[in-house]
């Protein structure tokens, strides 16, 4: 398989390298950046196959390069806390996941070959927000859940602990399946949240 | 408060204009209103040069005494009455308006009783104005009791409100003020402190090492964004802090990690239902470690769609046959124990082998 190609954006240059060394074989850094103007235009020139980017940057921080590239790149956010509130912002402007910053070299260099493969990243924490976020749209706007009981099931299994292959078994189904229910799960959110901006322009008279 | 003194002072003046005729001394009239107008006048100076003045008791004082004034030369300026009714009249009074803003600043600065007292205070002369009208006070009828007394508790009313409404919002300008301190500090921290401690956790070859890099991480991250003055408030406590206190046990105990998932939606339990909560999830981490050999274990809660609060504690142990061993029967029963108490259940899930999910359901 061809190295994946990378970009690495974050402020703190002692992590960019901190990452790129624990990245090594199968990766290839096209380019770096430590603001988020940097980091859109250096993807826009590379179009890499994968942008890790830190959340808290200059000039917008990660959520800008989300929402700028994050339809046809996969980004996937690099965290140092868990409980930022920004964190599920980012994912709901489409990034592929997230990983946190104290994540051992081994497991990150293997997160994030799977991101780049396509595989949603999702952690733990992430499957609790989320679910916490569509508890939160399913109250306020229509009254009805938009994830299906599946879905609600394989993000609560992700939030316990469980990894898609656990899951997979435990609900009789294939890891691919559980893969793509995480994967439907993010469009749904990204679609919701697109949603609801354009409800509140409608009702705040923003044209 | 300057508007509203200047238009009091106004009416103050007007009136006085209009029964100019009825007046026995229009000098002593003229003096009143002339205090008053002076006081307006240093007030609104005061106001733009240095509004700190104006809360001095000086000042305060200065005000609640031309205040008390204008009530007791209502029975002076005037010509002498004959009968109660005469000296009760309405239109002979001096300014009824104006002293409220002596006594809404007073609550202002001096809080609800203080603003309460000076009411009364500025009131109280109104009670001897018909005295020196020439009335005594045998002659006081009921419905001029009944007025005198809802004036003053009318006074006192306006200034203890101002100032219940002033302390009030000075401690949400405090509080608010110590959430930016926090938020600042957190900013700072985050971007150096924190960043630097992820770095060693990672990259230390000394697994003490980032223990110790992971422990203040989380005692660091618990100080900026755990338990805010907001954690434990009106006997609701915040289940977070405790089950991040187990966790942390866990990873002294067992040199394993213990991530703690909260949902952001987790409603907040009374502290019986929270130290239950956390006793259990306690004692099944103590068992993921000590009987399981679990290294990493997650503690997930969340609410359930019935009103429950749902805990889950999956590791990734060797696990157990539930039905054979001993100590999965001893473990079961002292956790279920915990929760019963508290009108909850708990589910034992295990398999050699395949670690161990402890499930919790707390009303």
């Amino acid at each position: 398989m061809a190295a994946v190609r990378v970009v690495l954006a974050d402020d703190h240059s002692i992590w960019r390298s901190g990452v790129r060394t624990d990245l090594g074989e199968g990766f290839w850094v096209v380019g770096e950046a430590s603001d988020a103007d940097e980091a859109i235009e250096v993807i826009k020139r590379e179009k890499p196959d994968l942008v890790v980017c830190d959340l808290h940057m200059p000039n917008g921080g990660g959520i800008r390069v989300v929402k700028e590239c994050g339809e046809n790149t996969v980004v996937v956010m690099l965290t140092v806390s868990e409980q930022e509130r920004d964190l599920l912002e980012a994912v709901a402007a489409g990034a592929r996941g997230y990983l946190v910053k104290s994540t051992p070299g081994p497991d990150l260099r293997a997160a994030l070959l799977r991101a780049a493969n396509g595989e949603p990243v999702f952690s733990p924490h992430l499957a609790s927000l989320v679910l916490g976020e569509f508890r939160r749209m399913s109250k306020e706007a229509t009254g009805t859940n938009p994830l299906s009981e599946r879905e609600r099931e394989v993000l609560q299994h992700v939030a316990r602990g469980y990894s898609y292959k656990d899951i997979g078994e435990r609900l009789f189904i294939s890891p691919k399946t559980v893969e793509n229910h995480v994967r439907n799960i993010l469009s749904k959110l990204h679609l919701n949240r697109k949603q609801e901006l354009i409800r509140y322009a409608v009702e705040h008279g923003i044209e | 408060m300057a508007a509203f003194r200047w238009g009091a002072w106004a009416w103050l003046a007007i009136v006085m204009l209009l029964k100019r005729d009825e007046l026995l001394r229009p000098e002593l009239a003229l003096v009143v209103v002339g205090l008053a107008f002076a006081w307006t006048v240093a007030a609104t100076v005061l106001v733009s040069r240095a509004p700190e003045m104006l809360e001095t008791p000086a000042a305060l004082l200065t005000e609640l005494a031309i205040a008390a004034l204008l009530g007791i030369a209502g029975g002076i300026v005037y010509e002498q009455a004959t009968t109660a009714s005469e000296a009760f009249s309405s239109t002979r009074t001096i300014g009824f308006a104006w002293p409220l803003v002596g006594i809404i600043s007073a609550g202002i600065v001096w809080g609800g009783w203080g603003g309460a007292l000076a009411g009364v205070g500025v009131a109280l002369p109104r009670w001897f104005a018909p005295i020196v009208n020439g009335i005594t006070f045998a002659d006081y009828e009921s419905q001029h009791w009944f007025s005198l007394m809802s004036t003053t508790l009318l006074y006192a009313l306006v200034g203890s409100v101002a100032g219940y409404m002033s302390t009030l919002l000075k401690r949400a300008e405090r509080d608010l003020a110590a959430a930016r301190a926090r938020e600042d500090i957190a900013r700072t921290l985050h971007d150096g402190v924190l960043q630097t401690l992820a770095v060693i956790e990672r990259r230390a070859d000394d697994p003490d090492l980032a223990r110790l890099a992971r422990e203040q991480d989380r005692e660091l991250r618990e100080f900026l964004f755990g338990a805010g003055p907001t954690a434990d408030r009106g006997g609701a406590a915040d289940v977070g802090p405790r089950l991040r206190a187990a966790a942390a046990r866990f990873e002294d105990a067992f040199h394993g990690t213990a991530d703690v998932v909260l949902a952001p939606d987790l409603p907040h339990l009374d502290a019986t239902r929270a130290d239950a909560l956390a006793g259990a999830v306690g004692e099944a981490l103590v068992n993921a470690g000590k009987h399981g050999g679990a290294e990493r274990v997650t503690v997930y809660a969340e609410p359930d769609d019935d009103g429950f609060v749902y805990c889950t504690i999956r590791d990734n142990g060797r696990g157990f046959d539930p039905e054979t061993l001993t100590e999965g029967i001893g473990l079961s029963r002292s956790i279920r124990g915990r929760m019963e108490e508290v009108g909850g259940r708990m589910e034992i899930e295990s398999r050699p082998g395949a670690g161990t999910e402890v499930r919790l359901w707390l009303p």
